[in-house]
């Protein structure tokens, strides 16, 4: 006899608020009904309360682990809009804070995950690695979270000491290569529990358009780093790594793979930073009529933001915020079918869901 | 396929017009955005997203349907004027979500498919989040 069971929106297993409503019979999941909104706090509706200033700081607050990532896409629609161009140096640093973020977002998604497979000395260590890029990125913003570094035109604050980070990053680097990949890549605790279940197959990941490590790890090679560069991803040399399981250790795999190649991407940046100036300085900012878009890769895959201003106007007249976690959800009640109960939590974590991010 | 064909030429034509960010905008006509899913699906582009605009009182929305082709983004615009418009979940899975909050934000219709509530308690009504005036 098949029974309803509810996880969330409180439950210990997810520390965000979402509502997996799952169809079992027995110990398995037979089908599966997700629900969101808990907090959702209409901020594409606040935005069009808000000036440019005023907007980036809103759009900063969107997600609490990809801060910089959307004001990053924030600013470079505003930038087509105003026909401002960052210089090189800007561009390079944007790299650098966009790759640490990246570091900073796949560690804390290792501990969490390590955790829900109750390999809770990974967790810790996981987040011992995490606190040394948070250091990192306070030390380049003097923030920890919402970094207020992105502005039209370029970037905040300079790195005035490149190769002081570069070190830190080469540390990181061997720490991450010698402990925490080797254990998510041949450990036999993160096999049994991972391998296997939670799997999303090609054809579904297409249907459904998911994006980032979710779509990589179902043998979708989508990185819009490489497709549609932005900022200076063009001078970058790194590998997109691809898994074909469709399985939870895909996703493992693909995230430790992308920890190295982050780390590879900010010693190219990091050594070669262009001198000269980070933003344009303080022009007056001339808005065009029309709509704008902008996409950047974030940890979590694809975030697109469309903004429409008219010009003279003081605030936009539409924000729209497509979040990689709006697109990737949806697909966990396919990853769900046929698996067990107590894998249902390590599931949907698989695709490192931002409930922040789905409720904006 | 015979609307494929007309689409194919019509494109051939070179009905596709580039903005500031680089879309590649289809401009064929009125779209039948169920056709230009179909289209874009088939040629593997990757849908995105919707962005729905309110026009100035009367005039209704417009939806703009957004989509990937190996990094080129495209899209077409689609009127609506009387609140209704043909849903694409059924041809477009990917479309789900963005279809159900597009009606709770704006109480816009998608014709062809059943709403289940994504973002809305029970009580609240569709259009209470966007919509200039909630209907």
């Amino acid at each position: 006899m098949s029974y309803k069971l509810p996880m969330g929106p409180y439950h210990p297993g997810l520390e965000e608020p979402y509502k997996l409503e799952m169809i079992c019979d027995g110990e398995t999941v037979c089908d599966a009904k997700l629900h969101i909104g808990f907090n959702f706090r209409g901020i594409e509706h606040l935005a069009e309360t808000r000036n440019y200033v005023q907007l980036i700081a809103l759009m900063e607050r969107v997600c609490g682990i990809c801060s910089f990532i959307h004001t990053l896409t924030l600013c470079q629609a505003l930038e087509k809009l105003t026909g401002l161009e960052p210089p090189p140096r800007a561009l390079y640093i944007r790299v650098i804070m966009a790759e640490l973020e990246r570091l900073h977002s796949h560690v804390l998604w290792a501990g969490i995950a390590a955790k829900l497979m109750g390999f809770k000395t990974m967790f810790m260590a996981c987040f011992a690695y995490r606190e040394k890029v948070m250091d990192m990125l306070q030390g380049i913003s003097g923030n920890r979270v919402n970094y207020s570094m992105n502005r039209i035109g370029g970037v905040n604050r300079d790195i005035v000491d490149p190769t002081a980070v570069l070190n830190m990053v080469s540390d990181l680097e061997s720490e991450i290569a010698r402990d925490l990949v080797p254990v998510f890549t041949t450990s036999s605790t993160a096999r049994s529990r991972c391998a296997g279940i939670g799997l999303l197959t090609r054809e579904k990941a297409v249907s459904c358009g998911v994006v980032g490590p979710t779509a990589r790890a179902s043998g979708v090679p989508q990185d819009l780093r490489r497709s549609a560069p932005y900022a200076a991803y063009s001078e970058m040399q790194f590998d997109v790594p691809v898994q074909t399981e469709g399985d939870v250790r895909a996703r493992l795999l693909v995230r430790a793979h992308e920890l190295l190649q982050s780390c590879r991407i900010l010693r190219q940046a990091l050594s070669r930073l262009p001198s000269g100036d980070y933003n344009c300085g303080e022009p007056k900012l001339t808005f065009a009529t029309g709509m704008a878009v902008s996409r950047v890769e974030a940890p979590r895959g694809e975030v697109f933001y469309s903004v429409s201003w008219k010009q003279n106007a003081r605030n936009p007249t539409r924000v729209h915020v497509r979040t990689p976690t709006y697109v990737n959800m949806p697909a966990v009640r396919w990853m769900v079918q046929g698996a067990r109960v107590a894998d249902a939590p390590l599931i949907q974590a698989s695709i490192d869901p931002c409930y922040s991010c789905t409720d904006r | 396929m015979a609307a494929t064909d007309s689409l194919n030429e019509t494109l051939a034509r070179g009905d596709i017009a580039a903005d500031m960010s680089g879309i590649q905008w289809i401009t064929a006509g009125d779209p039948d955005p169920r056709e230009l899913t179909q289209y874009l699906q088939q040629r593997g582009a990757r849908f995105i997203t919707i962005t729905a605009y309110e026009l100035p009182p009367g005039q209704g929305f417009s939806l703009e349907y957004l989509w990937d082709l190996n990094g080129q983004l495209l899209g077409f615009t689609v009127h609506v004027e009387a609140g209704t418009v043909s849903s694409v979940f059924d041809i477009c899975e990917a479309a789900d979500w963005i279809e159900r909050e597009i009606h709770e934000e704006f109480a816009i219709e998608f014709a062809g498919r059943i709403y289940e509530p994504l973002l809305l308690r029970e009580g609240d009504r569709p259009g209470v989040n966007l919509h200039e005036v909630a209907p």
